[in-house]
């Protein structure tokens, strides 16, 4: 998630970019998360869900669980929080996979195209943690 | 001694603004205005653009709604080359316009709106929102998200993405529509046909249960504006203006959109970034004049659809004259929504959708282009003026959420002298006036989009309400 149009807030789009779709992968960019995700993760009939975002408070890259946890949502509703989002899929439509939050370092978020050399390294990393997750539970299983 | 209460941020709304409320001494509301907040300038970054690139540009002014500024965009455009683009590229823009509409009004209706008047406006704060919906009746938020997903993904099947589509153009459109494309939107359409059935079904039984609400927010008489075919009906593409009063007279009729500028003013006030639009020949403040769903349906003699019809013909037996009360707009928010499918159904089963033959190619025509079109809150006009070189020299738009500005403040002030007193000040007073905003559906994103023409009066009081300080810009 995160506008392209606005330096590293891309980041996280770039890394999608770098990961391979098809097969057992679906991608989806959004700018921000809206309760729809919530029916698009459960027709895809996904048991692991990745939210990618840019974090301007983090010096290095992060991937945390999302925990399945009743919320109650926030008074604004202007946008969801992955959290948000996963509550909503799992009270509707009985999700009960896991999720992940990977948090890219990002510094720059003026206007235009384009991303620092730190963000460009940090989607690269990205990428290659989530292939490898996706590679690994399929290993597994 | 005179206090101000202060509502901000103004929650469950497109963008970010705030209500001021003024008591008198004796602790009673004495007026209440509503303020946007936040500041956009698109009329003045554009300036210097070479006119094709309006489309692309103009739909960055919001991602809720960003077809409509494209349509808009693309008439003016169309205007501009001077050309009649070809039916299969008109047949598109009505589709997408339609899914616009459907998936915003599915926004404000299911995601921000419904948790008041089906939970209650006393209901717990930290409830009213779409979770508490989907505790209170799960189906029916389930089918509000699905509706929203439907005209989004009308948009992405033929715009090519959900937010800001690179799709629409000065004579026409930029891709084709595709069988695959079709039959999808077509498998969407009895799943859609049906919510909005238990949609009308669970929201009329509650309106029964509002009454003082209905009859407090936001219900006195104005003008509404909307756009008609010539035989009267709704039209949200192509069509000419119509003004009724509060009786449903016809004050005004067969207006060209083209020339909004004769017969629409703009007013400003240092206390807000929004504008206040007008009917010139009543001048302003009393040229007050409402649009969007409650507009169109007051306007409108019939929807031109079956199921719409039938609805609409209940909708006018609730008033003699127009339906003044501002509540209703969520009401005409799901005939519109239903009237879009049913739209959207005869579009999609016209083979004339998928001919190939979808851009009209000329060169600058003209050095004035303007394009309307019914966005989800209300008519939208983008005005351009080029020079010979197709560069963009100045750009007005006239927003929907705009054009609601004056009814809204006095929505708001309406709403605020009955609800609330500072004597038992309760949350649920506050919440009676953040719904009146909401009717209106406002997308303040859009609507501030001037730059270096607004003065800003900032004003600090302290907690008894006197006046610290005053800072004055423009």
């Amino acid at each position: 998630m995160g506008n392209s149009l606005r330096g590293d807030d891309g980041v996280a789009q770039r890394a999608l970019q770098l990961i391979a779709p098809g097969g057992h992968v679906r991608l989806r960019q959004v700018c921000q998360l809206t309760p729809e995700l919530a029916a698009e993760i459960a027709i895809a009939g996904a048991d692991t869900v990745f939210f990618l975002d840019a974090d301007p408070s983090s010096t290095e890259m992060t991937l945390e669980p999302v925990e399945l946890r009743s919320t109650r949502g926030t008074p604004l509703a202007h946008s969801m929080s992955p959290a948000e989002v996963l509550e909503l899929t799992r009270r509707l439509y009985g999700f009960a996979g896991e999720a992940f939050l990977c948090r890219i370092p990002a510094k720059y978020f003026g206007h235009g195209e384009g991303l620092s050399p730190q963000a460009e390294a940090g989607a690269h990393a990205a990428a290659k943690m989530i292939q490898e997750r996706i590679a690994a539970s399929f290993t597994i299983s | 001694m005179a206090e101000r209460i202060v509502i901000h941020p103004v929650t469950r709304v497109e963008g970010h603004a705030k209500i001021s409320i003024y008591l008198d001494e004796s602790g009673e509301v004495s007026s209440a205005q509503f303020h946007v907040t936040e500041f956009r300038g698109f009329e003045k970054l554009c300036e210097g653009r070479p006119f094709h690139e309006m489309p692309g540009l103009m739909s960055r002014i919001c991602g809720i709604c960003p077809v409509s500024h494209i349509l808009a965009s693309s008439k003016a455009g169309d205007m501009l080359l001077g050309v009649e683009i070809p039916r299969a590229a008109a047949k598109q823009r009505r589709l997408l316009n339609y899914a616009q509409v459907l998936q915003s009004h599915a926004l404000s209706f299911f995601h921000l709106s419904a948790p008041d008047f089906l939970l209650g406006m006393d209901s717990p704060p930290e409830k009213r929102n779409l979770f508490g919906l989907l505790e209170s009746d799960e189906e029916f938020a389930r089918r509000g998200i699905r509706l929203r997903q439907f005209g989004q993904r009308i948009i992405e099947l033929v715009g090519g993405r959900r937010i800001h589509p690179a799709w629409g153009t000065p004579g026409g459109v930029l891709r084709a529509v595709g069988t695959v494309e079709r039959d999808e939107i077509r498998s969407w359409i009895p799943e859609a046909l049906a919510s909005m059935d238990i949609a009308l079904g669970r929201m009329k039984p509650v309106l029964d249960a509002l009454a003082p609400e209905i009859e407090h927010i936001g219900n006195f008489p104005t003008l509404f504006l909307g756009t008609v075919t010539p035989e009267g009906a709704l039209e949200y593409y192509e069509g000419l203006i119509r003004i009724v009063d509060a009786e449903r007279n016809i004050v005004a009729e067969g207006l060209d959109p083209h020339r909004y500028a004769s017969y629409l003013g703009e007013a400003s006030e240092e206390w807000s970034f929004m504008k206040f639009p007008f009917y010139k020949p009543l001048g302003y403040p009393g040229g007050s004049y409402r649009v969007g769903p409650l507009a169109r349906l007051n306007v409108a003699q019939s929807a031109g659809t079956p199921r719409a019809d039938r609805e609409l013909r209940e909708f006018k037996h609730r008033s003699q004259g127009a339906v003044c009360q501002s509540f209703f707009y969520h009401l005409a928010r799901l005939i519109e929504m239903l009237h879009a499918i049913e739209r959207i159904d005869e579009l999609t089963d016209d083979p004339e959708l998928l001919r190939e033959h979808i851009r009209a190619k000329a060169g600058q025509n003209r050095n004035q282009g303007v394009g309307s079109c019914e966005a989800p809150r209300g008519v939208l006009f983008h005005d351009y003026q080029v020079d010979d070189n197709g560069l963009i020299c100045k750009v007005n738009l006239l927003i929907a959420t705009a054009q609601n500005n004056l009814a809204m403040n006095r929505a708001v002030e309406q709403t605020a002298r009955h609800f609330v007193s500072a004597r038992s000040l309760q949350e649920g007073m506050l919440n009676r006036v953040e719904a009146a905003i909401r009717c209106f559906d406002p997308c303040l994103s859009c609507s501030t989009h001037a730059v270096g023409q607004m003065p800003l009066v900032v004003e600090l009081r302290d907690s008894a309400g006197e006046l610290l300080d005053r800072a004055e810009r423009g």
